[in-house]
């Protein structure tokens, strides 16, 4: 694998292997999508096969033609507007141009698919053992009593405890995770030869994305499958793939062996996205390696490197003609770079930050801004679409939180453990049912727009937090307006000064939001959040429903912001390794109760709960063979509901380590195990010495 | 699993029941002018006191407004709506002979136009987009904007004055004396003109709704889940959009019972159809408010009947809405 090996090689590259021996073998793929508006050109030139039994990743970001290619696999595609050329073949067998009817014959029999979101790819009005049965009823002439025992040897296998008597239940009686089960039981049904998987775990949290990245690792060697694994995650890909190949624009960028792509990137695209992702194995730095711009989306045909204006290795030649993946190594690895001679192992073409000093004392830094006290929202439960209400929902149960000038305070758990309700009791937006939240030593004012300027909010989703008939110019100058804080030409002058803050040409002002790509839009949140000059700013989930490339540039942007202004941050996410990258303290949260809360460095080097231990396990690392799976505890089961939460100990259910008796019973205190370090737990310390 | 509708929804419906009942009482006490002049005409001026206390004692309007109230609502239990100022019929006895005609022509019109409706919305959405779905979805939208008076007039020039065909008005052929087959065949030719024209206005809104639903049921990504399950068309149609499209269809459906009984004042006026619409009709330029009255309070009914039917059918349909 040396770069020697590569050079001078411009053969247009082939694939090595016999094309028999191939379960999926792909060549010049392309689909264009034919709009009344315009032409996109969603995927070109694509080729690449898949080994029986192979585990094959596709990656890239949103809109790099990855789904595209695998719908197309599947026949999936609805022509008009779809329009699919080159050729796909299956175990020989052509699929472009294939009659319906012999297509129908080979979905779920010989291909099944699992989608993203496993609540809306069930049909919520037919049981789920009627939908695991389907495809046997379809393809193998099962009778409906037969196909039922089936489904539920299936859902046995899949791990849905009690599998007869939830074979019956409908998708919203399932959780989360075992919707996804029910998904694979379904394409498991007929015993296919592959399996692609749309990215699959993207919906869940870490916790469940680990048993099911486990559960399909498990079946796949029971039925020989070979896995088709479509992700944006990196880490995923490095825990599970064989081969992978990188798209980007419609095309491959890079592929070959998991290894190679991890370890002799010989492509920018794939190393700028290799570092600009956080990773918990590595030191924190002050700056993370961002990738400049936003993801192409091709309309025009491309005439030369796609990745060109986004490339720090773009130069002589990228913009003339498109890159042909070529051979730069052993084992099948293509690199659709020109200049990837200029690569090596060790070469770093993504500037980072220097590593960051240890965060240890929670007291260091400013004044307290916000402090929390006794903190509990609980809503009413109205369950269905009518029923009257019954019990609580205890989304937040009892937090005492402090935040400081000028330092971030993380917030980590999984969805439903009441960090967003947490978040949204900050900037007043629910009233909380008990406790106290006080900003600079006054009490939180729920009239509207009292105390909202001095706390304001970055939601998850900059598409729907935006209001789209106002110009951008506005969207940032409201908090201003609303709060009086200027004349209309003071207002002007704040938001060119705001949108030249968060790196955005002051044109920007007169459009209107649809005219900006994801990353844009959460820049334009940003400098809303920062008009009215508040002392706290409560971040939601803000990089998540980002593109990877883009997640580090707005990550780097609100750590330029607090060095700039001291202002106080509380980043809510469910990222472990973007938590830590941002903040100087960590709480993290499960069952609306805060488990353990200490400095960075402290938690993450040595977590005390077992359930900040089973989070830290269950994140994967974006390098294979770096965690040995087989040693890692795995946290069992969902989230209990949150209106009936366990006795004694919340995480006592699920918790490897609960001793009977005591954690079922007793409810432990959060209480100071080290200094700066507040930990929950019977463990680490036994009620005798509790304090309360 | 067990259904049924809990509290808070049946109080909602009382309420409902409770306020309707109010209305319709206080309105025409709170009309200006004399009761006496609505009862007894303009000569009211002749009668002796002695014979005003008793016409004001015999329609209940010597005491106090609460007890008007009480009595009000004993009344509507024991079906005593009192006498109508034109004719002085028992209200009840007219609504009884006018009702079966509604019913008739109002059932029918809604079971055409739910079948006519939702079929076209099914055609119109599996083939989106094409000339098939744009033809039908212009076509729908002229029809919801026609007048219905001026459609049952055009119906009854061509069918009845040009052709012949069938009748242009009445439910029955006056003094035919026919009795048997030829008595049904005889209130069926009435009836087809009301009907055709309550259809024909009340079938945009189905389709509309159906088309709709349909479209939104085709993009979700169960019916992908499906096709990738090697599903044909058919099977997707049936097994998997039909019902969950039908949901909303049918919450239409009962919120269109009220506007075809309210539909019915025009068309049965065009047709001199003999039903509750008539009824209302003739109440209304007679100035007969007990009549209005006590028919408003059938249509109320008849709007609460139907959405408790929607209530009670939704959960067959959506196992989501079902109480454990």
């Amino acid at each position: 694998m040396t770069t020697a090996a590569a050079v001078g090689s411009r053969k247009p590259w082939r694939d090595a292997a016999g094309i028999d021996a191939n379960l999926l073998d792909i060549e010049n793929l392309a689909v264009r999508f034919e709009l009344p508006t315009e032409t996109i050109r969603a995927v070109s030139g694509v080729s690449l096969t898949v080994a029986p039994s192979e585990t094959f990743a596709l990656v890239g970001e949103s809109g790099s033609g990855k789904s595209v290619s695998m719908l197309s696999v599947m026949g999936l595609l609805p022509a008009p507007p779809a329009f699919v050329s080159g050729s796909i073949r299956l175990e020989g067998r052509e699929i472009i141009g294939m009659p319906a009817r012999e297509l129908k014959r080979i979905r779920g029999r010989d291909v099944a698919m699992v989608f993203q979101e496993p609540m809306s790819s069930l049909n919520p009005v037919h049981r789920v053992g009627r939908q695991i049965g389907e495809s046997l009823r379809i393809h193998r002439g099962f009778t409906k009593a037969a196909a039922r025992r089936r489904a539920i040897e299936l859902l046995d296998r899949v791990g849905i405890p009690s599998a007869p008597s939830r074979v019956d239940d409908y998708p919203h009686e399932f959780s989360g995770g075992m919707r996804q089960r029910a998904m694979i039981a379904m394409a498991l049904a007929c015993e296919p030869k592959l399996l692609i998987a749309d990215e699959p775990t993207t919906a869940l949290d870490v916790t469940v994305q680990a048993q099911i990245v486990d559960l399909v690792r498990e079946v796949q060697d029971e039925y020989r499958l070979a896995v088709v694994w479509i992700t944006h995650d990196l880490g995923v890909v490095a825990e599970i793939a064989d081969r992978v190949a990188v798209m980007y624009a419609g095309r491959i960028a890079e592929t070959g062996s998991a290894h190679a792509i991890y370890r002799s990137t010989r492509h920018p695209y794939t190393s700028g996205l290799l570092r600009s992702i956080p990773r918990l194995d590595r030191p924190v730095t002050t700056r993370l390696a961002e990738i400049p711009g936003s993801p192409l989306r091709v309309a025009e045909e491309l005439r030369g490197c796609p990745f060109d204006a986004r490339c720090p290795l773009a130069g002589e030649g990228c913009s003339e003609a498109l890159p042909e993946l070529e051979d730069v190594g052993a084992d099948r690895h293509g690199s659709a770079c020109i200049h990837h001679h200029e690569m090596s192992d060790s070469s770093d073409l993504w500037s980072e930050g220097s590593v960051t000093g240890e965060q240890t004392m929670s007291g260091e830094g400013g004044d307290v801004v916000v402090s929390i006290r006794g903190l509990r929202v609980h809503f009413p439960v109205v369950r269905g679409l009518r029923r009257s209400g019954s019990g609580v929902i205890r989304a937040v149960d009892g937090v005492d939180l402090d935040v400081r000038r000028g330092r971030t305070l993380g917030v980590v758990g999984e969805s439903g453990c009441g960090k967003t309700t947490l978040g949204r009791a900050l900037v007043a937006l629910v009233r909380p049912t008990e406790g106290t939240i006080d900003i600079e030593g006054n009490p939180i004012d729920h009239r509207s727009g009292r105390h909202r300027r001095v706390v304001q909010m970055i939601f998850q989703d900059p598409f729907s937090a935006m209001n789209p008939g106002m110009r951008v110019g506005d969207v940032i100058a409201e908090p201003l307006r609303i709060h009086r804080l200027g004349t209309p030409e003071e207002i002007r002058e704040r938001v060119s000064e705001l949108l030249a803050q968060v790196g955005l040409p002051t044109d920007a002002g007169r459009r209107h939001p649809h005219e900006f790509s994801g990353g844009q839009r959460q820049r334009i949140a940003v400098a809303r959040a920062l008009a009215a000059d508040p002392e706290v700013i409560v971040c939601d989930e803000p990089v998540s429903s980002l593109d990877v490339s883009v997640q580090a540039q707005v990550v780097n942007l609100l750590a330029d912001i607090q060095a700039a202004t001291g202002m106080a941050l509380v980043f809510i996410a469910h990222d472990l390794a973007v938590v830590r990258h941002v903040s100087h303290e960590v709480a993290v949260m499960y069952l609306g109760e805060i488990v353990e809360r200490a400095p960075r460095d402290q938690l993450y080097r040595e977590p005390l709960h077992p359930y900040t231990k089973a989070l830290l396990a269950a994140v994967p690392a974006p390098e294979p063979g770096v965690l040995d799976a087989g040693t890692r505890t795995r946290l069992v089961g969902d989230l209990p509901s949150p209106e009936d939460p366990p006795a004694g100990c919340r995480f006592h259910t699920r918790c490897p380590v609960a001793v009977e008796g005591l954690c079922s019973t007793i409810e432990p205190a959060l209480t100071e195990a080290a200094p700066g370090r507040w930990v929950s737990c019977h463990l680490v310390n036994p009620p005798g010495q509790q304090r309360p | 699993m067990r259904r049924r509708l809990d509290v808070r929804r049946l109080t909602q419906y009382g309420v409902v029941v409770v306020v309707a009942v109010t209305l319709n009482f206080l309105l025409p006490r709170l009309m200006p002018g004399n009761p006496l002049v609505l009862i007894a005409g303009v000569d009211v001026g002749l009668l002796s006191p002695d014979e005003r206390a008793e016409i004001v004692a015999r329609v209940g309007l010597d005491v106090p407004l609460w007890k008007q109230y009480l009595r009000y609502w004993g009344d509507i239990f024991t079906g005593d709506f009192g006498y109508s100022f034109r004719s002085s019929r028992p209200i009840v006895d007219m609504i009884w002979d006018r009702l079966p005609w509604t019913l008739l022509i109002t059932g029918l019109s809604l079971i055409v136009s739910a079948v006519a409706g939702v079929i076209l919305g099914a055609i119109s959405a599996w083939r989106r987009g094409t000339k098939t779905d744009l033809g039908m979805l212009s076509g729908m939208i002229s029809i919801e904007s026609l007048p219905s008076f001026w459609l049952g007039m055009l119906l009854i020039s061509i069918f009845a004055v040009q052709w012949g065909l069938l009748p242009s008005s009445h439910a029955v052929t006056p003094a035919s004396g026919l009795a048997g087959w030829a008595h049904m065949w005889d209130i069926v030719s009435h009836a087809i003109l009301p009907v055709v024209t309550l259809s024909i206005l009340a079938t945009p809104g189905v389709y509309m709704t159906m088309r709709y639903s349909m479209l939104e049921t085709l993009g979700e990504d169960y019916i992908r889940t499906a096709r990738a399950k090697g599903a044909g068309e058919r099977r997707v149609l049936f097994g998997h959009v039909a019902r969950n499209t039908i949901a909303p269809v049918v919450t239409v459906l009962a919120l269109r019972i009220g506007f075809a009984f309210g539909g019915t004042v025009i068309v049965e006026t065009v047709f001199t159809y003999p039903g509750l619409g008539r009824l209302v009709f003739e109440a209304v330029s007679g100035r007969d408010y007990p009549v209005m009255q006590a028919a408003f309070l059938v249509f109320t009914a008849a709007v609460l009947v139907a959405n408790l039917a929607a209530d009670l059918l939704y959960p067959l349909i959506d196992p989501r809405t079902r109480t454990s």
